[in-house]
C-alpha cells in the first residue's frame, strides 16, 4: 500500500491526458463546439427525474441526467434532434439549432395510467443494456407501491429483499445482506446522509417513509467511486424534493400506524417543500383498553421526514432534507428502551460553467438508544450510546464531451462513537459506568471517468484513494497474543492527547466497468471494485438489534477490505424491449471481516478489541433477472445460486464455514396484473435455501445443567428448512365519479393483503433447550429442539390511502 | 390481568411468533470424558462426579465413568483422595473440624481414567459476608401478579476481579433452572462493568427468586409468608465466572422473539487438560469455592 502515494497522482495524470487529448485531436479537425445543457423535470410535480436519457438520434449516442436532474452534452456547431425518455414517461423530442451554448430544461409528463399497454416509444428503452452499470438495481417508488406487504405497508427495504442477491436472515430482522455481506457491510444513505440503524419495530418495517421516498437506487457491484466505506453495497435512498406545481396532499391509515404527507410549492416553480410522518398506534389501541399503560409505558414508533428545496437562479440551487425517527418500548416511565436516528442534509447545487457541474453536501447523522431499568432511584441502571457523523462532499461533473463524463470529488467524515453512557446506582450508591468516546476521521478523494469509446464500448475507470485516522482523546490499548478464539488480555494502556492520531490507515481503491454491445439489444458488462470499510457493526446475534454499537477501526481493529468481480450479459426482448433479461456472475474476496469470540461481551465493554477476532471472507454467486416493464401483466423474477463463507482463526477449527446468511437457492417472483385503471392486483412469491445454524451433537451434564456440545467446534453445520411464502394485494380505487356525476376532487385506494398466504410456518431458527420444569435432583433433563416461526400463520391486512 | 392479556394480545398481533418442537436428526459423536468438579470449603462430603456425554436427544439416565483414580493435591504438597461411592462418584470426607482448605489454597485435580490422566488448577478465593436478606411486597405489574420478592445483600470487596456464584435454595430446594445461574463480577455483571466494592446490584441481589407459572402459565409469587430461602455465595475463579457465563448464554435459551438475537451454539470452555495424548477431548470443569450463607423464613 506505500505504493499507492505513487499511484494516485500517476492515475489522475493518465486520465488527465486521456481526456484533454480527445477534445484536441478532434478539435483539429472539426468545427467549434457548444454545450447544451438543462434540468430534466416531471410536468405534474417538478420533481428532478433521475437517470432520464438524452439520446441524440443523428449521432446514436446520448447522456443521461444525473443525481439532480441535470445533463450536459457538448456537440459540434449543428442542428439536432434530441428525444428525451423515462420510464413510463411520455417521451420528447426537441429539435435544436446548436450555435451557442444553450440551456433546455425539459418537462417530461408521466404515462397516463391506462394509456400504459399501448404507448411503444419511438425508440426503444434500453437502459439496462446501454449504461454501464452492472449489480446495480433501480426501484420505482410506485412500483414499491404496488407490492404485497406485511401489515399492507410497503417498505423500500423489504422491497429490496425481492432482487436478485439480496437476503435477509429471516422475517423481523432489521437490514438485508447483499452478496454474501452483513448487515452493517451495507452503506445506507438518506439524502447522502448515512443511516446506522434502518430499522422501525426491530426490523419489520424500516425508516424511510414511501410517502416521501423519489428513487431507491442499490449499487450491489460496480460501484461507483464516488461511493465508498462499506464492503458490500450502497442503498442510495433520494427524498422527494416536494411539488413545485400545487399542493398535493397523500395519507394513509393502516393497521399498524397511520401516515400523511404534505408537500407544495412556496414559491411556484422555484421553492417547494415536502413534511412527511407516521406514527404506529398499537399502544393507543391498548390504552383504550387498559390502564397498564398510564404509567408510562409506551410500544409506538413515529416519524418525520422533511425537505425543501429552492431554485435560486439558473445555476443555483438549494435543498434541505431531514429525518427524526424514534422507537420506544417502555414498560413503565422509568424502564424499557428506545431508539432512533436523526439526519440532516444541506446541499447546494451549483453550476459552474456550462459543462461543469458541482454539488456540495454537508450531512450531520446520528443513531442512539438508551436502556432504563430500576423502578426508583435508588437502584437504576441508565445506559445511552450514540454514533454522530458529520460529513462533507463536495462533487463535481465535468462533461468533458459527448463521450466523456469525469466525476471527482472528495469527502470527509467525523465520526463521534459513544459506546456507553452509563450509570448504575445499586442500593443508593451510584457508578459511573461510561466508556470514553471514540473518535474517527475519514478522508476520500476520487477520480472517476465515464468514456464512451466507440458506440460498443464505454468505460468506467478511476479510483478512490481512503484515509482513515482513529484520533485522541483516549486510552488505547495492546493486547496479549493469547490462542486464537480466546479472550485478549490488555497488557499496556497509554493515554491519547485531543486530535492525536492513535492508528491511521489508508487505501487506494480502484473502479472499474465496461459495457461491451454484443448486438442490438444486448451487452456484456463487467466490473472490478474494491472497498475498504473504515467503521464497524458489532454484532454477533443472528439477527442484528438496535443496541448493536458501532466501533471505529483502531491500533487493534483493522479495516474491512473487499474485493469484487462481476460479469454480466444484458439482453433485451420482444416489441419495445418488452422484456429485460440478465445474467450476472461475481467473485468476492475479502479480509479483516470481525467476529466474535465465544461469550464475547461486546456491550459497555472498554476492552471490546480483545474479544473481536477477524476473518478472511468469500463469496460467489451467479443472479439471474427478467423482467416486464409494460403490459397489463408486469413484474420480475430473479433467481440467486450462491455461497457466502467465512474463516477465522479460533472458529470451526480454523475452516472455512457458511455464514448465518448463506442461501444457496434464492428465487423471487413479482407480478403485476393491472385489470383496469380501478383494479389491480399484485403476487410475491419468495424461496430460499435454509440458513445456516450450528446444532449440537451431544449434551453433557456439569453441576446439573444440561450443556450442549458440538463436534470439531463446527459452526454453521446444519440448515434449518428451507423457506417459501406467498403474498398477494389487491388495489381498488372508488369510482373517479361521484353519484352524482361530480369529479372526485380526491383520489383514494384501498390496498387489500394477505402475507403468506397458505400459512406456512416458515422457521427463522432452531434452538436446543431443555424443558423449562424443575427437575428433582438427580432426575434426567430432558432436552429438545424447538423450531421458532416469527410469522406463522396467514397475516391479512388492509389500508386506505388518499390524495388530494 | 385481563388488561395485561389484551396488552400482550397487542404485542403478539405485531409479533405472532410461534413454536414447534421438532426432531431433527443430529449426528452421533463417541462419547466425551465430563469431570464436574466443584469443590467449597464446607465441612460436608465433597463429590466429583464422572460421567461421559450422551447424543442431545437421548434424555435417559447418565452413563457414568467407573473405576477412575481421582485426588487433589492443596499448595503443592497435601493429597486429599477421592474414592468412588456410587458409581461415578468420587467423594472425600473431611474428618471433624477438618475443610477443604483455606482462602488463598492453591488446587491441582488429578483425574487418572484408563491409560490418561488428566489435570486442571484452582484456587480458593475470598468470599464477603451476607449482610442480610429481606422480603418485600411488589403491586401487580405486567408480569407479576401481587408478589413477594426475595433479596440478598452482600458487598462486593475492594479490588476489581472478584468473581462469585450466587445460589438459592427455595424450601431447600436448589434453584436449578438454567435463568436462575447468578453469577457476579465484583458488583455487576461482568468485567467491564466497573462496579467494584458496592453493593451487588439490584438484578443480582434479585437473582435469588424462583420464577415460576402456575397450570394456567400465569406467573406467581416467587415467595410468600412461611417460605424460606437460604442463600450461598461461592467465590469463584474468573475462568469459572467465564465458564458459568457461556454455560448461561447456551442454556438459557428463552425462545420467542428473543431467538432473532441469540448467538450461535458454541462449546462452553473447559479448564480439564489432559496430559499425554493433547488432542484427547475431555469436557467438565474443575473450581474450588468458599462459602458464605445465609438462611432466612418469610414470617408473615
Amino acid at each position: 500500500m506505500k505504493l499507492s502515494g505513487f499511484y494516485l497522482p500517476a492515475f489522475v495524470s493518465l486520465t488527465l491526458v486521456l481526456i484533454l487529448s480527445q477534445p484536441i485531436t478532434s478539435f483539429s479537425q472539426t468545427n467549434e463546439k457548444f454545450t447544451v445543457n438543462g434540468t430534466i423535470t416531471d410536468a405534474s410535480n417538478g420533481e428532478s427525474l433521475i437517470g432520464a436519457t438524452v439520446f441524440i438520434k443523428s449521432l446514436g449516442t446520448g447522456t443521461s441526467s444525473n443525481l439532480y436532474g441535470f445533463y450536459a452534452l457538448t456537440l459540434e456547431a449543428g442542428s439536432y434532434e434530441l428525444e428525451f425518455r423515462y420510464i413510463s414517461y411520455e417521451s420528447k423530442t426537441v429539435t435544436i439549432n446548436l450555435q451557442a451554448d444553450q440551456t433546455l430544461d425539459l418537462e417530461l409528463s408521466p404515462v397516463a395510467q391506462n394509456l400504459e399497454e399501448v404507448v411503444i416509444t419511438e425508440t426503444a428503452i434500453d437502459e439496462n443494456i446501454s449504461n454501464i452499470e452492472i449489480g446495480v438495481n433501480k426501484l420505482d417508488i410506485n412500483r414499491i407501491r404496488k407490492m404485497p406487504a406485511l401489515f399492507g405497508e410497503v417498505d423500500v427495504i423489504k422491497s429490496i429483499q425481492l432482487l436478485p442477491g439480496v437476503t435477509s436472515v429471516g422475517e423481523g430482522a432489521s437490514g438485508f445482506n447483499v452478496r454474501g455481506g452483513n448487515v452493517g457491510q451495507n452503506l445506507v444513505l438518506l439524502d447522502e446522509a448515512p443511516v446506522y440503524n434502518s430499522s422501525h419495530l426491530f426490523g419489520f418495517l424500516s425508516v424511510f417513509n414511501p410517502d416521501a421516498v423519489k428513487d431507491v437506487k442499490l449499487y450491489k457491484g460496480g460501484i461507483p467511486a464516488r461511493y465508498g466505506g462499506r464492503l458490500s453495497s450502497i442503498l442510495d435512498v433520494r427524498m422527494k424534493e416536494g411539488n413545485n406545481k400545487e399542493l398535493d396532499v397523500n395519507g394513509g391509515v393502516g393497521l399498524i400506524f397511520s401516515r400523511l404527507a404534505i408537500e407544495a410549492p412556496i414559491v411556484k416553480d422555484k421553492a417547494s417543500f415536502i413534511i412527511a410522518g407516521r406514527r404506529s398506534y398499537g399502544d393507543l389501541f391498548a390504552k383504550a383498553f387498559t390502564d397498564v399503560l398510564d404509567d408510562g409505558a409506551a410500544l409506538n414508533f413515529w416519524d418525520i421526514t422533511m425537505k425543501a428545496n429552492y431554485n435560486l437562479n439558473a445555476k443555483n440551487r438549494l435543498f434541505v432534507s431531514g429525518y427524526l425517527g424514534r422507537d420506544k418500548f417502555l414498560f413503565d416511565a422509568n424502564q424499557g428502551f428506545s431508539w432512533g436516528s436523526r439526519t440532516t442534509t444541506a446541499r447546494w447545487n451549483h453550476i459552474f460553467n456550462k459543462r461543469t457541474f458541482a454539488n456540495f453536501t454537508f450531512v450531520f447523522s446520528d443513531y442512539d438508544y438508551s436502556i432504563k431499568f430500576g423502578e426508583d432511584n435508588v437502584n437504576r441502571f441508565d445506559w445511552n450510546s450514540k454514533i454522530r457523523t458529520l460529513d462533507l462532499k463536495p462533487e463535481f461533473t465535468f462533461f468533458a464531451n459527448p463521450n466523456n463524463e469525469l466525476n471527482f470529488g472528495g469527502e470527509a467524515l467525523l465520526y463521534n462513537f459513544e459506546p456507553a453512557r452509563a450509570i448504575g446506582v445499586s442500593n443508593g450508591e451510584i457508578t459511573n459506568i461510561s466508556l470514553e468516546d471514540k473518535r474517527g476521521l475519514e478522508t476520500a478523494l476520487y477520480l472517476e471517468n465515464d468514456q464512451k469509446v466507440n458506440s460498443n464500448l464505454t468505460l468506467r475507470y478511476g479510483a478512490r484513494f481512503s484515509h482513515f485516522s482513529y484520533l485522541g482523546p483516549g486510552n488505547y490499548f495492546e493486547f496479549t497474543d493469547s490462542e486464537p478464539g480466546d479472550r485478549r488480555d490488555v497488557i499496556s494502556v497509554t493515554r491519547a492527547n485531543n486530535w492525536e492520531s492513535i492508528a491511521s490507515y489508508h487505501n487506494l481503491e480502484p473502479r472499474f466497468s465496461l459495457r461491451m454491445k454484443t448486438g442490438p439489444n444486448s451487452s456484456m458488462k463487467a466490473s472490478y471494485n474494491r472497498m475498504v470499510q473504515y467503521v464497524h457493526l458489532i454484532s454477533n446475534t443472528t439477527a442484528s438489534n438496535p443496541l448493536d454499537v458501532w466501533t471505529p477501526s483502531t491500533n487493534n481493529l483493522k479495516p474491512e477490505k473487499g474485493d469484487q468481480y462481476a460479469l454480466g450479459y444484458f439482453k433485451n426482448f420482444g416489441l419495445g424491449n418488452a422484456f429485460e433479461t440478465s445474467a450476472e456472475v461475481y467473485y468476492k474476496s475479502s479480509k479483516d471481516q470481525v467476529d466474535y469470540i465465544d461469550g464475547a461481551d461486546l456491550l459497555i465493554n472498554e476492552f471490546l478489541e480483545g474479544d473481536l477476532l477477524s476473518g478472511k471472507g468469500r463469496a460467489y454467486g451467479l443472479e439471474l433477472f427478467v423482467r416486464k416493464n409494460t403490459g397489463k401483466i408486469n413484474g420480475w423474477a430473479s433467481y440467486t445460486l450462491a455461497r457466502t463463507e467465512l474463516r477465522v482463526n479460533g472458529i470451526n477449527q480454523n475452516q472455512w464455514y457458511p455464514t448465518r446468511f448463506d442461501q444457496t437457492h434464492n428465487l423471487k417472483l413479482v407480478l403485476f396484473y393491472e385489470l383496469d385503471s380501478r383494479l389491480s392486483f399484485s403476487a410475491n412469491f419468495a424461496y430460499a435455501t435454509g440458513t445456516p445454524t450450528t446444532f449440537p451433537n451431544a449434551r453433557f451434564e456439569v453441576q446439573g445443567y444440561v450443556i450442549p456440545y458440538v463436534a470439531n467446534e463446527g459452526r454453521n453445520n446444519f440448515r434449518i428448512p428451507d423457506y417459501h411464502r406467498l403474498d398477494l394485494s389487491a388495489t381498488w380505487r372508488p369510482k373517479a365519479l361521484k353519484k352524482n356525476g361530480e369529479q372526485r376532487k380526491n383520489d383514494s385506494y384501498w390496498v387489500f393483503s394477505i402475507y403468506n398466504l397458505y400459512s406456512r410456518r416458515n422457521a427463522f431458527s432452531i434452538y436446543f433447550s431443555q424443558g423449562t420444569d424443575r427437575i428433582a435432583p438427580g432426575q434426567p433433563v430432558q432436552t429438545e429442539a424447538t423450531q421458532l416461526s416469527i410469522i406463522g400463520s396467514f397475516f391479512p391486512s388492509v389500508s386506505y390511502n388518499f390524495k388530494f | 390481568m385481563k388488561a395485561q392479556r389484551i396488552y400482550f394480545l397487542v404485542i403478539l398481533l405485531i409479533l405472532s411468533a410461534c413454536e414447534d418442537v421438532i426432531n431433527p436428526k443430529l449426528d452421533s459423536i463417541a462419547p466425551v470424558v465430563v469431570v464436574d468438579a466443584w469443590l467449597t470449603d464446607l465441612p460436608e462430603p465433597q463429590t466429583i462426579t464422572l460421567s461421559q456425554s450422551q447424543d442431545y436427544f437421548d434424555n435417559g439416565p447418565l452413563e457414568f465413568v467407573e473405576g477412575a483414580t481421582v485426588s487433589l493435591v492443596r499448595n503443592g504438597s497435601t493429597e486429599m483422595t477421592f474414592a468412588e461411592g456410587d458409581p461415578g462418584r468420587y467423594v472425600w470426607n473431611p474428618a471433624a473440624g477438618e475443610t477443604l482448605g483455606n482462602v488463598g489454597d492453591a488446587y491441582e485435580l488429578r483425574v487418572t481414567i484408563g491409560t490418561e490422566t488428566y489435570t486442571s488448577q484452582s484456587v480458593m478465593n475470598r468470599v464477603p459476608q451476607i449482610d442480610s436478606i429481606a422480603f418485600r411486597f411488589e403491586e401487580e405489574n405486567l408480569v407479576f401478579p401481587d408478589s413477594f420478592f426475595g433479596e440478598v445483600f452482600a458487598r462486593d470487596f475492594v479490588g476489581s476481579g472478584d468473581t462469585y456464584w450466587i445460589k438459592a435454595y427455595k424450601n431447600g430446594v436448589y434453584l436449578n433452572q438454567p435463568d436462575e445461574i447468578n453469577i457476579a463480577y465484583d458488583a455487576g455483571f461482568s468485567a467491564g462493568g466497573n462496579v467494584d466494592g458496592l453493593v451487588f446490584i439490584r438484578p443480582i441481589r434479585d437473582g435469588i427468586n424462583p420464577i415460576d407459572q402456575d397450570e394456567n402459565d400465569e406467573f406467581i409469587s416467587p415467595y410468600s409468608p412461611g417460605d424460606s430461602v437460604l442463600v450461598e455465595i461461592h467465590s469463584i475463579t474468573n475462568d469459572a465466572f467465564d465458564y458459568l457465563n457461556e454455560v448461561r448464554i447456551q442454556i438459557d435459551r428463552q425462545g420467542g422473539f428473543g431467538e432473532l438475537f441469540a448467538t450461535p451454539v458454541a462449546n462452553v470452555p473447559t479448564n480439564i487438560v489432559p496430559t499425554n495424548n493433547q488432542n484427547q477431548v475431555v469436557l467438565g470443569f474443575f473450581c474450588t469455592s468458599a462459602v458464605a450463607s445465609m438462611g432466612k423464613r418469610f414470617e408473615d
